[in-house]
């Protein structure tokens, strides 16, 4: 090969023994798609991989003071914060990466929905990716109990106790997941080995096939481009830019960690770590469990005691898991991303989503309370402010994709909206509101699937 | 003048350098102070001075002839020799680092990991170690019997 310039020094040497050559070859040539359409959206994976190689590090850091235990976790992570130089910052590092490595996986995700990037040949790169998240989360909720302190107690006990709602498993679930019927250290173990072990091994190797993926078949070129008309080099153009959006992201991540830090002994923060876990000691107002989660605690809430027979959370977790199960199959629903037409249907439902769980987690948040926070009237007014905030956000995101991308697919945010204003401004209990609202986003979609069948018997009819 | 642009674009391209050179080390330190200061242990905490043996060390002392304790946070070792008078070693072994024994039958101390035997003040008596083990002071006080060991004292 009249290109193989590796004949000298240690690339030679190398090339000699383990043939290089065509993988440097095929880095060099590696492009991503260029054209019209933003870039922003190829950054964020990259971005999240950023925030995980954090975790792995400051985590591995962690490691080295922490001691998972009844008599030592808390005391340990107290020390680590009080008296190690620079544990609180090691921590404060770990948890702000956390928080900001679900904040660009979502919008990963969430972009690549946008965009279609999941339809052939991606599929599977979309469904290891959602693997991926649901990792991600898996971690947050391990991560949260190992301080072992009141919230996380009992944030634990809450969350874990929803897994007794699957069925004919249910139970048997609770008690590996717990390590016996309730939370106690053997929970601390189980998680302990989960966060630090198994999520670690399982998301490494997981990366690894998502990032194969992602090589072989490239970035996806915009929707309709089956092949991008131009390209740029990902080499070293990309790697650049991805490695100086890496430093701002590092930049972001250091100043949320000294100037908002986590934990113990430092002036005004010492609620964070709070009080050690007692589990004869009663559940006190203010347990939640971490933002991301606070919708399904939303939720959870919402939803009676019994309904249909069922018990309010089997109903809740059988709604989640349906709504779920859609996103994570959504590469063989959308059938016109699959012939590359566009499918706004999926990018509204994309939206409906988003605006559903944001009123779910204003809700969560008590945005709006009065004192008190948990009386009737309340919990009317917090339910009117979240209405108003997502109404506001709603017609933000409605109006942008009306004007700016000439939507006219709007049944999902629709309905989300219809449904925040049925509960928050009508007072509706919220579920009948939102049985409402599904009722008539299913025969909107009905309408529009009986339209596009009529044009398609009968083309140029009743136009 | 050709030859003085080059001259001056390439002051100007290895200026840039060293600016990106110098913030690279810059940023770098400033990330590896921190881990380095976190990874350094930090001092043991723990009374340092003279130790009195507690009722219980005392009582292995009087059925095993030996006792390992920790003072100003070394291992030392305290035993009985067959004169019923009462010595104290440093109980980590000058070789490679082993934890000692007193052999009464034998009367030396021994070190298990490679076969090192001291005689009772800590000389070197076969074996690998380079160095005598260092002594310390300990008495038998008035009252009961409780021990006192102090700061260590430079061996003979």
């Amino acid at each position: 090969m009249s290109d193989s310039g590796h004949g000298q020094g240690w690339l030679g040497w190398l090339d000699r023994r383990y043939q290089i050559t065509p993988l440097i070859e095929f880095l060099r040539h590696k492009e991503v798609p260029k054209g019209p359409h933003s870039m922003v959206w190829y950054y964020l994976g990259g971005m999240t991989m950023f925030f995980f190689l954090v975790q792995v590090v400051t985590g591995v850091l962690l490691l080295m003071y922490y001691q998972p235990g009844e008599a030592t976790a808390y005391e340990s992570i107290r020390y680590l914060t009080t008296k190690v130089p620079f544990g609180w910052l090691m921590r404060s590092v770990h948890c702000w990466s956390a928080h900001l490595m679900i904040i660009s996986l979502v919008t990963h995700m969430f972009s690549t929905m946008m965009l279609k990037a999941y339809r052939p040949p991606r599929e599977l790169t979309w469904v290891t990716g959602y693997i991926l998240f649901a990792l991600t989360l898996g971690f947050g909720f391990s991560g949260y109990l190992l301080p072992w302190n009141k919230l996380a107690f009992f944030a634990t006990s809450v969350g874990t106790d929803l897994v007794k709602s699957v069925p004919l498993i249910g139970n048997w679930l609770l008690q590996v997941l717990r390590g016996g019927p309730d939370v106690t250290a053997n929970t601390l173990y189980r998680f302990f080995a989960l966060h630090v072990v198994i999520l670690p091994l399982a998301f490494v190797s997981l990366i690894g096939v998502h990032l194969l993926f992602v090589q072989r078949q490239g970035m996806a070129p915009p929707l309709g481009a089956k092949v991008a008309p131009r390209g740029m080099r990902f080499f070293p153009s990309f790697a650049l830019r991805d490695l100086l959006l890496w430093l701002v992201c590092f930049m972001v991540l250091l100043v949320l960690a000294v100037f908002v830090p986590y934990g113990p002994g430092i002036p005004g923060m010492d609620w964070e770590l709070g009080q050690k876990a007692d589990p004869l000691a009663p559940a006190f107002p203010g347990i939640k469990p971490e933002w991301y989660f606070l919708w399904e605690y939303q939720l959870l809430k919402e939803f009676p005691p019994h309904l249909f027979g069922l018990e309010g959370p089997q109903l809740c977790l059988l709604v989640v898991s349906l709504l779920l199960g859609i996103w994570a199959i959504i590469p063989w629903l959308d059938r016109q991303a699959q012939r590359e037409q566009p499918s706004p249907g999926f990018s509204d439902f994309g939206w409906g989503a988003i605006l559903f769980l944001t009123f779910l987690t204003l809700k969560a948040w008590d945005i709006g309370a009065m004192e008190p926070a948990t009386s009737g009237s309340s919990l009317k007014v917090i339910s009117r402010t979240c209405a108003w905030w997502t109404i506001g956000a709603g017609a933000v995101i409605i109006g942008i994709r009306w004007l700016l991308h000439r939507h006219r697919w709007f049944v999902f945010t629709g309905a989300a909206l219809l449904h925040v204003v049925l509960h928050g401004w009508l007072g509706l209990p919220y579920l009948v509101a939102g049985v409402i609202a599904a009722v008539l986003a299913a025969v909107g979609i009905a309408m529009i699937f009986l339209r596009t069948a009529e044009r398609r018997v009968n083309p140029g009819g009743s136009r | 003048m050709p030859e003085n642009t080059s001259n001056q674009k390439s002051t100007r391209r290895s200026f840039l350098d060293l600016v990106l050179g110098a913030s690279s080390v810059a940023c770098l330190g400033s990330i590896l102070y921190p881990v380095i200061r976190y990874l350094k242990p930090l001092p043991r905490a723990g009374g340092v001075g003279p130790t009195r043996l507690t009722p219980e060390e005392l009582a292995k002392l009087e059925k095993e002839h030996f006792v390992i304790v920790p003072v100003s946070g070394k291992r030392v070792l305290i035993l009985q020799n067959a004169a019923q008078e009462i010595l104290a070693v440093d109980a980590k072994c000058t070789h490679e680092g082993c934890t000692v024994q007193y052999l009464p039958g034998e009367s030396v101390i021994w070190c298990a990991c490679h076969n090192a035997r001291f005689d009772l003040d800590g000389r070197v008596l076969s074996g690998p170690p380079p160095r005598p083990l260092p002594k310390y002071a300990a008495e038998r006080q008035e009252d009961g019997g409780i021990l006192i060991v102090a700061e260590r004292r430079q061996s003979e």
